[in-house]
């Protein structure tokens, strides 16, 4: 039997049980608030989320808020606003285009992409992604720039590092405009905000500081997305949440997040961020996964740079002590 | 100014933030050693391209290239000497 594979099954039930005690715990007795909020985007760990909140504190005490903006797909409103009507929870749809529009978001990010490509313009879609050939050679991550023009044609460039840094600050600003708005909703009900950021995404750095990753709980944080996954059949998702391939839904041209920023299909990447984490011996792991040795040594360079390049978001800010 | 000391310059202004070039030696992992991460690899290409006016190809984007004082140097030695006219 597949040993990684099997060290990553869980006990739904409970699984469940035990997620459902913790945010009682978290929401009742420690902050005491009345309720939850959980920002709904029409993704599976968004869902999860808020079936495990409807199942610790009951449907009346959580509310889900759905914040589109003009980029993002549309599917995410609907299959948010499915999920919410399937829970039976109090839900809002905020379009947050005119507050990113307030922060010149669209203007500033169309200037610096006329920069890299003078025929851009706002018939135009594009997506940043990096090369998915991490298993195959040694080589760095770098960000490639791809635009789609009206005529569905395709270009793309090499980013350089200021065009990126750029880039992302912009982009970042949605995450981080959804986050005042989770917490506008929270504090006027006097709810508390839940996160809904995994174990994979957490040990990676795969979300934005003080933007997804600004919540007051994450109650999903010790599960990999394909454990995920499993506990999603212990509740009635929509199966359109399910089946979707999972995106950051931040760039008006379709990115998944294996392209954007992971580079290894999930049900891969958390065997070998498992096995990673828990030091299993590299041969075992061979056999079991039928990689090369080199294959899971480069695999887990990449965890070691992402890990180390993202420590600031796992932590409070420093300071003094004394 | 010679390669090696432009370019062990470059690490220690940007990224250890130290005076003695001994900090480092010539054949240390960047990487191995936490000197730079992801975000400081396309520092050290947007350096090498504006510095010495080279392009660097998207394949060329690999450790045996960018990883050490010595592998960059010998990399940038490479690219200089496949510019000039033969």
């Amino acid at each position: 039997m597949n040993t990684v594979r099997h060290s990553l099954k869980i006990n739904c039930v409970a699984e469940s049980g035990k997620i459902c005690n913790f945010i009682r715990g978290q929401v009742l007795s420690r902050y005491k608030r009345k309720g939850a909020v959980v920002g709904l985007s029409g993704g599976i760990d968004s869902a999860v989320t808020a079936s495990l909140c409807v199942r610790a504190l009951g449907k009346e005490r959580v509310l889900g808020l759905i914040l589109p903006e003009k980029e993002s797909n549309p599917i995410s409103k609907e299959l948010g606003i499915a999920c919410a009507e399937r829970l039976g929870i109090d839900f809002e749809v905020v379009d947050i285009t005119p507050q990113l529009e307030a922060f010149d978001l669209y203007k500033n990010r169309g200037r610096i992409i006329r920069e890299i490509f003078p025929e851009f313009n706002d018939s135009c879609k594009f997506k940043v992604s990096i090369p998915q050939d991490l298993l195959d050679r040694d080589r760095y991550n770098f960000r490639i720039f791809t635009i789609k023009l009206p005529n569905g044609e395709l270009k793309e460039k090499r980013l350089s590092i200021n065009d990126w840094l750029q880039i992302s600050a912009a982009q970042n600003i949605k995450q981080r405009i959804r986050m005042i708005n989770l917490y506008y909703y929270a504090e006027k009900s006097n709810y508390l905000v839940a996160g809904t950021t995994n174990r994979t995404e957490l040990l990676l750095g795969f979300y934005v500081k003080y933007g997804d990753g600004g919540v007051d709980i994450e109650p999903i944080s010790h599960l990999y997305k394909m454990q995920v996954y499993d506990l999603a059949n212990e509740f009635e998702i929509p199966a359109g949440i399910i089946d979707r391939l999972p995106s950051p839904d931040t760039y008006s041209l379709a990115v998944s997040d294996q392209e954007f920023f992971f580079c290894i299909p999930y049900d891969v990447l958390d065997l070998l961020l498992y096995a990673w984490e828990n030091n299993i011996s590299i041969e075992q792991l061979s056999l079991d996964m039928n990689l090369s040795l080199e294959q899971i040594k480069r695999a887990f360079r990449d965890f070691e740079s992402k890990k180390n390049s993202s420590w600031h978001l796992r932590e409070l800010p420093p300071g003094i002590s004394g | 100014m010679n390669e090696q000391y432009k370019v062990k310059r470059f690490i220690i202004d940007n990224y250890i933030f130290e005076e003695e070039p001994e900090i480092i030696d010539d054949n240390d992992s960047f990487l191995e050693k936490g000197i730079i991460d992801s975000t400081g690899v396309m520092e050290l290409i947007m350096f090498v391209e504006e510095t010495y006016e080279i392009e660097v190809d998207d394949e060329e984007i690999i450790p045996e290239n960018f990883d050490s004082v010595n592998k960059l140097c010998n990399y940038i030695k490479v690219k200089l000497e496949s510019k000039i006219p033969k």
